[in-house]
C-alpha cells in the first residue's frame, strides 16, 4: 500500500476549471455508448454528445462526418465542434425552430412531411457525393419557416445514388408505425397521403434507382444488407422498426403506393 | 499524459461525471471508490486518480479491474491515512453514495475519512459533527476553485434515518451513565439533524456552504445514481422537459405492466406536479471558493 505523500505530485499552476450546468437528455440509447447533454453556458445553450467507450468515439466521429456532409459550405458547420479527448465530444448548437416528438404521427404534420420530401429531393440531389442519414425521422428535424436543420447523424454513411429515397421511405414507415399505434392499419385518407408522398418522391428519379420500385421491401433489404454501415451496437431489429417488420406488411404498403 | 486507447468497456454508468468536465491536468480523489466505472472513467480523462478505499476486499476487486483495463495513472490508499497529508492538491473530489459513507463513519465510530484528533475533540457524536468533519477533510484536500461531486440515493433517506435512530436508541439504552454520555436532549438533536440533512435538500446545501463551498448545483437523477439515464438540474426546471425514463422491463406481462405504471406515476409526480424532491437519486456539484 503506497502512502499518500508519495502518491501526490507537486501542485502545478492551477489550470482553468469549467463547470457548466448540464442536463442529461439520453444515455446509452440502443447501446450506442454515448450520452447527450444539454449544456447551459452563460447565455448560450448547446448540445454535447460524449462517448463513454471507444465504440462511442467511432460513432461520434462518424456523426461529425454526417454534419460535415450536410452543412458543407454552411456557417453552421463552424459551430459544430469535435473534441478528440480520450472520449470524444461533439458540440452542436441549439437550432431554433419547431421540433417534433419521437412519436410524431402523420395527422397534423402533412405539410411538414411534404416540405421535407421537397427538401430531400433538392438537398440530396445537389451534393456530389451521395449519402444516407440512416435514421431520418421527423424528430430529427428542426424547422424554422423554410430553414430546415437536420440532427442526429450517428448512422450516416456514404452510399450509391441508386439508393436515393431510402431515408424518406424509412421516415414514412416510422410515421406509419406511430400513426397506426404499431398495428400498421391506416384509414384510406392516410394511405392516400402516403401514396401522394411516394409520387412526390419518385418524380424525376431515373430507372437505375434500387429503392423506389418496391420502396418498403427494398429499403428493408438495403438496411439488412448494409447493416454494418449503420454503426448499430445492438440488435438491429430493436433499433429500426423497418428491419423488424414482416414481409407481408411491407408488400401491403408497396402495393398501395405503387399501384 | 492520457492512457493509450484500446477497446475498453462501456463506462456509460459514469455519465454523472460528465457534469464535472474533467481536464487532462486534473488530479482527482475518489472517496470510497464505490462505483468502479466512475473511477476508471476519471482515470481516462484526468492526469491521476487517487482512490481512498476502506475495504481490503473491495480494494482487491478494484485492483483486478484496473489491471484488466490497463489503468496505470492511479493509486489506491486505505482509509486510515492522516488528513494532514492533504496539501490542497486535488482538483476534484468524487464521493459516490455520500450518505452511505456518512453512515459508515458514524456506525463504526472511527475515522475513515478524517483525522481521529479532530473527532476526539468532538465529544458530541452527532451527524452534524460527522458531516462537518467529513466535508472539512474534503475541503482541505481541494485546491481553491476545485470541484466536489456528490451522488446519493434518495431512498436511503428513510433507511438511514431508521438505522441511525436505532443506533441512538441503542446508545441511550446501553449507556451506564446517561447524564455523562448521551443526554436525551442530544438524542433529540441528532434525530432533528438527521431530518435536516437527509430529509431536506436545503440541509445538505447549508452543510456545504458552511464548509466553504460555492456554486452549489443540485440535480435530480433518474432512475438512480448507479446508472443515470436522465439528470435534471434543479435550478433549470423551467427549461427542462421531463419525460420518464424507460424502466428496463424483462419478459413477463406483470413486469411490463409494473414498468408502465411506474412511468405514468413518474409523469404525474415529476412532469405535472414537478415534485423533484421525490427524485430517486441526487447529484450535487460545488466548488471550493477561490
Amino acid at each position: 500500500m503506497a502512502s499518500l505523500p508519495h502518491l501526490l505530485l507537486q501542485p502545478e499552476k492551477p489550470h482553468d476549471i469549467t463547470i457548466m450546468l448540464c442536463e442529461l437528455i439520453t444515455n446509452n440509447t440502443h447501446n450506442n455508448n454515448i450520452a447527450l447533454y444539454k449544456c447551459y453556458n452563460a447565455n448560450k445553450v448547446f448540445y454535447r454528445k460524449t462517448a463513454f467507450s471507444q465504440w462511442g468515439n467511432k460513432v461520434i466521429e462518424n456523426e461529425k462526418k454526417g454534419y460535415d456532409w450536410f452543412y458543407k459550405d454552411s456557417e453552421t458547420l463552424t459551430e459544430i465542434r469535435l473534441k478528440k479527448k480520450y472520449f470524444y465530444e461533439l458540440d452542436i448548437p441549439e437550432f431554433r425552430g419547431r421540433r417534433f416528438s419521437s412519436e410524431s404521427i402523420i395527422s397534423g404534420n402533412e405539410e411538414t412531411i411534404e416540405m421535407i420530401i421537397d427538401f430531400y429531393k433538392g438537398r440530396w440531389s445537389s451534393n456530389d457525393i451521395f449519402a444516407i442519414h440512416g435514421d431520418l425521422a421527423l424528430c430529427n428535424f428542426v424547422i424554422d419557416k423554410n430553414n430546415i436543420k437536420l440532427v442526429d447523424w450517428e448512422h450516416f454513411h456514404y452510399s450509391d445514388k441508386k439508393f436515393f429515397g431510402y431515408d424518406i421511405i424509412n421516415m414514412l414507415f416510422i410515421l406509419i408505425y406511430h400513426e397506426s399505434k404499431r398495428t400498421f392499419s391506416l384509414n384510406k385518407r392516410k394511405l392516400d397521403f402516403i401514396k401522394k408522398c411516394y409520387i412526390q418522391l419518385i418524380e424525376g428519379v431515373g430507372n437505375s434507382n434500387k429503392i423506389l420500385e418496391k420502396p418498403f421491401q427494398n429499403s428493408k433489404d438495403y438496411l439488412m444488407k448494409y447493416a454494418d454501415r449503420f454503426l448499430v451496437n445492438t440488435n438491429i431489429y430493436k433499433k429500426f422498426v423497418l428491419s423488424g417488420c414482416s414481409l407481408s406488411v411491407l408488400e401491403h404498403f408497396d402495393s398501395i403506393v405503387t399501384k | 499524459m492520457l492512457a493509450p486507447q484500446h477497446n475498453y468497456t462501456n463506462l456509460s454508468s459514469a455519465v454523472g461525471l460528465g457534469l464535472i468536465g474533467f481536464n487532462e491536468k486534473d488530479i482527482v480523489v475518489d472517496y470510497g471508490c464505490i462505483f468502479f466505472d466512475s473511477f476508471v472513467y476519471a482515470s481516462r480523462l484526468c492526469k491521476k486518480v487517487v482512490g481512498v478505499i476502506p475495504s481490503s476486499e473491495r480494494r482487491n476487486t478494484l485492483q483486478k479491474r484496473l489491471v484488466e483495463e490497463d489503468v496505470k495513472n492511479c493509486d489506491l490508499v486505505n482509509a486510515n491515512y492522516n488528513e494532514q497529508h492533504f496539501n490542497e492538491v486535488f482538483d476534484c473530489v468524487i464521493i459516490n453514495c455520500f450518505l452511505e459513507q456518512l453512515l459508515f463513519e458514524i456506525k463504526h465510530d472511527k475515522s475513515n475519512f478524517f483525522d481521529g484528533k479532530i473527532r476526539s475533540k468532538k465529544m458530541d457524536n452527532s451527524l452534524d459533527e460527522t458531516g462537518i468533519g467529513f466535508l472539512q477533510t474534503v475541503y482541505k484536500g481541494l485546491r481553491p476553485g476545485g470541484k466536489i461531486y456528490l451522488s446519493y440515493a434518495n431512498k436511503l433517506r428513510i433507511n438511514i434515518l431508521f438505522k441511525l435512530s436505532m443506533l441512538e436508541v441503542m446508545s441511550f439504552v446501553l449507556s451506564y451513565n446517561l447524564r455523562k454520555y448521551l443526554g436525551f436532549v442530544s438524542f433529540i438533536k441528532n434525530i432533528y439533524l438527521l431530518s435536516s440533512y437527509l430529509l431536506s435538500q436545503k440541509g445538505l446545501e447549508k452543510l456545504l456552504k458552511s464548509n466553504g463551498f460555492v456554486d452549489i448545483e443540485k440535480y435530480a437523477v433518474f432512475p438512480d445514481h448507479k446508472y443515470p439515464l436522465k439528470i435534471i438540474p434543479l435550478s433549470k426546471l423551467d427549461e427542462c422537459s421531463f419525460e420518464p425514463v424507460q424502466y428496463i422491463s424483462r419478459e413477463g406481462s406483470l413486469r411490463r405492466i409494473s414498468a408502465g405504471v411506474k412511468r405514468r406515476v413518474d409523469r404525474l409526480i415529476f412532469k405535472n406536479f414537478k415534485l423533484f424532491g421525490l427524485s430517486p437519486s441526487f447529484i450535487i456539484t460545488a466548488r471550493k471558493a477561490s
